[in-house]
């Protein structure tokens, strides 16, 4: 086998690297539930896809462009996530019990499934604007305009999400609750607040991930599961409690899928990124990134 | 009768079918220093977790200046006055000294005065001062004790409670411990105590109590306790060869 040029090695990467992002942010949403919760949030797949049904029911009706819609997702995404959050999992997160809660999930994913395939029919749908197909010519390398975006996207969402975290005090307090939970009670912190929060930022991403998924991918009602997996695939690479990190993940899983597709075969995609998953789990499980502090 | 700040009834715990304490009552005058004393597995712990709120209460009263604390959940319980030290001390490990610091100051009441109390909690533990933007978890033992009780501090509490804070540290550091516990006393802060250290304890406790297999065993002043035969034969007698 003959080395591809460098072009085409530097093309694959940047491919792999802005849909991979698509990744990370939904794997950055799931850290922050998982942080506080313990829970995998299954849906949160099937919530981006919602979010991007509805970018594009804002662009066919209504004609916003769905880069402007973020200002609508953002804050609809916080106020759905604190609803989801009392409505569905606060009893379950007050009892303690994570299998209720990783249930009441499972339910959620399918209810939102069922919903969008009764909605909107259960074929795939896409975003047509005038610059879906123009994209940014950089040292002889073509990167699509809305892949571009939408890596902007998920960059910018994670670093307001490690803002919040680091900056600020009730950034702070999820933090202390995701590490200890009954210790940031005796803080006076309390257990919902720090939840409803993780829920509301959790969805709020989820909404800026629906419109880069609307602008760059073809989708369907059912894509969500999948994409709940490789984001969970990022957040194992990116370390479990790692925010940036889970971004991060995102973008290798994108660039090990990007690598896989062209070298190997399409087919093996999903098979290798996987195999890289419980790889990294069995050997690995802190995290690729994590950096243990010096024990005195 | 002196200020009583807490006040706990006929306390009874149960985990589950295996009950913990068994009518305990107790009481904690303001201003302050109180101890518990007693053997491993004598429920020590667990009437500090009944007043904070981290196990419920079966049976008995709960009051703080007169309030019941029964049925409030732990996060209200701080945010009445009662900063816990839990075992095992609870920081935030990978969070920073200052870090864990602010979020002793979480509550909104006492949010406004971080920056004093900040200064304050640095005056009293310089240590902390120097090592302020390091991680929690990569600090001594000893340091990570006095971070877990300088944290307490932040929101000024009517009631400190600290659960064996002597546990896993160097004979001197012991020493420094309880020193830092008596400036604390001086300062005005009321505290709560929980010790196997018991002669330590009782040394500069206004008061105590000795818990015995979940029942109160015995109560005093420290120094009567300190001199009582019985407390010297089944308590220091193992504890001082």
């Amino acid at each position: 086998m003959t080395l591809p040029s460098p072009e085409i090695l530097l093309q694959l990467s940047i491919n792999g690297a802005l849909g991979g992002a698509m990744y990370g942010v939904a794997a950055v949403g799931l850290s922050l539930i998982f942080g506080t919760m313990r829970l995998i949030f299954l849906a949160q797949g099937a919530m981006i896809i919602l979010a991007a049904y509805l970018v594009r029911a804002l662009f066919q009706h209504l004609g916003i462009d769905p880069f402007l819609s973020l200002i609508i997702m953002v804050p609809v995404g916080l106020a759905a996530g604190w609803l989801i959050y009392q409505g569905l999992f606060r009893k379950a997160a007050a009892e303690e019990d994570r299998n209720i809660s990783l249930l009441i999930a499972v339910g959620v994913m399918f209810l939102v499934q069922n919903l969008m395939t009764v909605i909107w029919g259960g074929n795939t749908a896409a975003v047509v604007t005038s610059y879906t197909a123009s994209g940014i010519e950089l040292l002889g390398v073509r990167a699509s305009f809305t892949r571009s975006m939408g890596f902007l996207i998920a960059l910018a969402g994670t670093a307001l999400v490690v803002l919040f975290l680091r900056r600020t005090l009730v950034g702070k307090a999820v933090r202390a609750a995701s590490e200890d939970m009954t210790a940031a009670t005796l803080m006076g912190i309390s257990p919902h607040k720090v939840n409803a929060i993780a829920f509301a930022i959790g969805i709020a991403l989820a909404g800026a991930a629906g419109v880069a998924v609307a602008t760059t991918f073809p989708f369907n009602p059912f894509a969500g599961f999948i994409f709940s997996l490789k984001a969970l695939v990022a957040l194992a690479l990116g370390g479990i409690g790692n925010v940036a990190g889970a971004l991060a993940g995102g973008i290798i899983l994108g660039l090990i899928e990007a690598y896989v597709q062209f070298f190997i075969s399409g087919g093996w995609t999903n098979a290798i990124a996987y195999g890289v998953f419980l790889a990294v789990l069995m050997f690995k499980p802190e995290g690729l990134f994590s950096r243990p502090y010096k024990k005195a | 009768m002196a200020n009583r700040l807490l006040e706990v009834t006929d306390l009874e715990v149960a985990y589950g079918d295996v009950r913990a304490l068994w009518g305990v009552s107790i009481h904690v005058d303001a201003g302050s220093v109180v101890a518990i004393v007693g053997a491993n597995g004598a429920g020590k712990t667990t009437l500090l977790k009944a007043i904070s709120g981290l196990v419920p209460a079966k049976r008995g009263e709960i009051k703080l200046s007169g309030t019941s604390l029964l049925g409030r959940a732990p996060e209200d319980i701080a945010r009445m006055g009662i900063a816990h030290v839990p075992e095992g001390r609870g920081l935030f490990r990978q969070m920073t000294v200052l870090e864990n610091l602010e979020l002793g100051a979480f509550q909104p009441k006492a949010r406004a005065n971080m920056k004093h109390a900040l200064e304050k909690a640095y005056d009293l533990f310089p240590r902390l001062k120097e090592r302020t933007g390091q991680k929690a978890g990569s600090l001594s033992g000893g340091e990570q004790q006095m971070l877990a009780i300088a944290r307490a501090t932040m929101s000024e509490p009517s009631l400190l409670i600290l659960d064996e804070p002597s546990i896993g540290l160097s004979p001197l550091v012991v020493q420094q411990m309880f020193q830092l516990i008596e400036a604390l006393h001086k300062q005005g802060v009321t505290i709560l105590l929980v010790e196997q250290n018991i002669h330590q304890a009782l040394k500069i406790a206004d008061y105590a109590f000795v818990l015995k297999t979940g029942e109160l065993a015995m109560q005093g002043t420290g120094a009567e306790l300190i001199a009582d035969p019985e407390v010297q034969k089944a308590y220091m007698g193992v504890l001082e060869l």
